[in-house]
């Protein structure tokens, strides 16, 4: 309230108003006011000057003592902390915009990451797919050589066997188209040509 | 009652005589010392109630005289003082708008009498002029003697003028409007001065409003020329 040096020069001398207007009216007291007639000269009447001037600077300091002091210091302190409040807000918008833009870069690494690891299990399906069909492929065609090898030669067993069965039909016919039993040799050039002739035939 | 002079010994304190408008002057003193002081004896973070209210006249009055004066160092200085002279002058004003206040002594408006209002001037001259040796110092009184040695006669004369329209304006239009309620009252007393009365309310407002800004305007121009 008093550091300022122009502020007392104001005060002090605006209090020589009052201080000549009280001085008058310790002089004037008893007879300015009480008039014959109950008038008062129109003069500066210098006993309601010095009262006001007191009046008034007695409001002036019970003014700043009870409203502008306190009303300026609450005023102060919220500048004061509405200032480290936007502070704070702006160091909490510094952090969150970090905090923000890391978030950001993990969710792209990860993205990053998660289609790798997509790809990586596609092309490792892909190739188990392939191998599966290549090894399904190598069985059919092993199982089809089995087969045919198995038919090849279920077909040589049956041939033989039909040969032999040709053979003994064929000397069961002719011991009885010719009524008589017939030797070793015959035997064996009869079922020769027999088996040549519907071998021939079967194949 | 005689309107624009002292009007007698109300009570003694002690050797010193006090009128009815000295006393007038008390109770509007403490009425604005209690409001202040109850306003703020519990100041919170948050305004609220009378503390919202007395703080945002406090600060409107600060910022009004901020915007009125160009040098914001010099409306931070004087802007409690102006703000001292308007709540005075207006509730000096309204003092006698009270209901019943003609009957009782103690109520006549002080800015009706033309001393008080002439003191209120008084403390406003001096006041320019603290603000302008603050500002320029010695340098001020260049001012008195602008644009030419010549003017020197006129721009004494317009220091003098300046508290005494302020003087003769406040104390003429209070004084005035005092006359006309109780003449009014005299001949008609109902409804038509209450009718005066409410434009009282408006009157005292804006008389208070420009004492304080042309106050404030008288010093600004003593802080802010350059001499």
């Amino acid at each position: 309230m008093f550091r300022n040096k122009r502020f007392y020069i104001c005060v002090l001398l605006l209090s020589s108003v009052f201080i000549f207007g009280f001085a008058t009216l310790c002089m004037a007291s008893g007879g300015a006011l009480e008039q014959p007639g109950g008038h008062t000269p129109v003069i500066p009447n210098w006993y309601a000057i010095g009262w006001t001037a007191v009046n008034f600077f007695i409001l002036f300091a019970l003014l700043y003592k009870f409203a502008f002091n306190p009303i300026n210091a609450i005023l102060e302190q919220r500048t004061t902390t509405i200032e480290s409040s936007l502070k704070h807000a702006e160091e909490v918008k510094v952090e969150v915009d970090q905090l923000r833009k890391e978030a950001q870069n993990n969710l792209t690494e990860s993205r990053k990451e998660a289609q790798d690891i997509v790809a990586r299990a596609t092309k490792a399906a892909e190739e188990a797919k392939n191998e599966m069909i290549a090894k399904a492929k190598e069985e059919s065609e092993n199982i089809k050589a089995k087969a045919e090898a198995e038919i090849k030669a279920a077909t040589e067993q049956a041939k033989l066997e039909l040969k032999d069965t040709a053979a003994s039909l064929a000397i069961f016919a002719a011991e009885r188209v010719l009524g008589r039993a017939i030797n070793e040799e015959d035997h064996k050039r009869l079922v020769k040509d027999f088996v040549d002739e519907a071998g021939d035939l079967l194949c | 009652m005689v309107f624009g002079m002292l009007d007698g010994v109300f009570f003694k304190l002690g050797p010193i005589p006090v009128d009815h408008i000295i006393f007038t002057e008390w109770v509007i003193i403490g009425l604005i010392g209690l409001i202040a002081f109850f306003a703020t004896r519990d100041m919170q973070m948050v305004p609220r109630g009378l503390q919202n209210a007395f703080e945002a006249i406090i600060v409107f009055t600060y910022d009004f005289f901020t915007q009125l004066m160009d040098k914001e160092h010099v409306a931070k200085k004087w802007a409690p003082l102006l703000t001292t002279f308007f709540l005075f002058i207006i509730l000096s004003n309204y003092s006698g708008l009270l209901p019943g206040a003609a009957g009782l002594a103690g109520f006549q408006p002080p800015t009706s009498n033309w001393n008080i209002t002439l003191t209120l001037a008084l403390i406003t001259f001096c006041s320019v002029h603290v603000a302008g040796f603050a500002e320029h110092s010695v340098g001020y009184l260049g001012h008195f003697v602008s644009p030419s040695p010549l003017m020197l006669p006129l721009n004494l004369v317009e220091e003098i003028a300046h508290p005494l329209s302020l003087t003769v304006r406040l104390f003429g239009n209070i004084f005035g409007e005092e006359m006309v309620i109780a003449f009014l009252l005299f001949m008609v007393p109902f409804l038509i001065p209450g009718a005066l009365m409410a434009l009282s309310l408006l009157l005292g407002a804006i008389q208070a409003i420009v004492f304080t800004l042309l106050s404030a305007s008288y010093i600004a121009a003593a802080a802010g020329e350059s001499h």
